[in-house]
């Protein structure tokens, strides 16, 4: 299973533009996001709370679709998927 | 047409053709907040020749403001914002018609500032005002122009109804309100993308920003293009179902 993961903004300074994952580890959304923690902790300090939940507002997109509109971090993943983490932007 | 706009409009006729610059004279457009976008998309869609211009927003200059808002001027301060504007607009094309109306967008005030609009330009500084602006273009069917920024990233998309989906089926929830730390260019950058959609999309020339994200990193110095798919279950332009 090959997936891609883009990042943007902050996260991109962590984990650089754009990495291929070839053997993920776990087959959810959020298995791999605690996997891409275990890796970058900055990301986790960014990404998650102390309590290991998903900070809110983030966007994380599987193949243009919001997770908050899909299973959320139990989202599976599948062959191909490409993910997009950035940050909100709601300022005007 | 008319000597005077031959003359006025003459670099973009090369593109649009007359009758291209006779449908930007003839659109209504409605610029929600003058902001940071706000103030540059309604300064290149007046420049641009946009029939009628009309600018929502309820605050007033302030000092913090002029980093980025470039048609204020520092003897503006304290002056309501879309009043400034206009006036300031009415000077750069006396051509075109800029209606300035202080009032804060609400489920009811909506009404009134979308009657007789053909697109919807959102300038919004919150998620809560957008979904408000998002409810109302959808369900009268008009394109919507998303547009934000935080510090030197931005983000832009054009939704339309029937073809894309809206802002509820890509963005969940209202981040809360902070003093978004920004340099003028951002808005520069995402402002002036979003009044290149909207001339586009009253025009018809191009390939607008639909079911795509584009985000720009200045710190990075790049825009990418990312899929923005609608969600058949939206609350507001799907079934409603929630059963993901």
């Amino acid at each position: 299973m090959k997936i891609t993961v883009r990042a943007f903004a902050d996260y991109r300074e962590i984990i650089g533009k754009e990495m291929e994952l070839i053997e993920p580890e776990g087959k959810t959304i959020g298995e791999l996001l605690a996997g891409l923690g275990d890796r970058y902790p900055k990301l986790r300090g960014e990404m998650f709370t102390p309590a290991e939940e998903l900070k809110e507002f983030i966007n994380i997109f599987i193949n243009g679709r919001n997770i908050a509109f899909l299973n959320d971090m139990a989202t599976p993943l599948s062959d191909g998927d490409i993910i997009a983490l950035f940050p909100p932007v709601a300022g005007g | 047409m008319a000597e005077y706009r031959i003359d006025r409009y003459q670099r973009q006729i090369t593109l649009l053709g007359e009758e291209g610059q006779e449908r930007l004279r003839h659109a209504r457009v409605l610029v929600a907040g003058v902001g940071g976008l706000g103030t540059i998309v309604a300064a290149d869609l007046a420049a641009a020749g946009v029939g009628l211009l009309r600018l929502a927003d309820n605050d007033r200059v302030e000092l913090s403001n002029l980093n980025r808002q470039l048609i204020f001027r520092t003897d503006d301060i304290g002056r309501e914002k879309s009043v400034a504007a206009m006036e300031r607009l009415h000077l750069l094309n006396p051509d075109i018609q800029v209606e300035g109306i202080s009032q804060t967008i609400d489920d009811e005030t909506i009404n009134e500032l979308a009657k007789d609009i053909d697109l919807i330009v959102d300038a919004m500084d919150n998620f809560a005002a957008r979904f408000i602006l998002n409810k109302a273009a959808f369900s009268r069917r008009l394109p919507l122009i998303h547009g934000a920024v935080r510090g030197f990233f931005g983000q832009a998309t054009t939704l339309i109804p029937g073809n894309t989906g809206c802002l509820q089926c890509l963005f969940a929830g209202n981040p809360p309100g902070e003093i978004v730390p920004v340099i003028g260019a951002t808005c520069g950058v995402i402002g002036s993308i979003q009044a290149t959609e909207t001339i586009k999309v009253l025009t018809g020339r191009g390939k607008p920003l639909a079911n795509r994200l584009f985000f720009w990193d200045g710190q990075a110095g790049e825009g990418t293009v990312i899929t923005a798919k609608r969600n058949p279950h939206c609350i507001i332009c799907g079934d409603g179902r929630s059963d993901g």
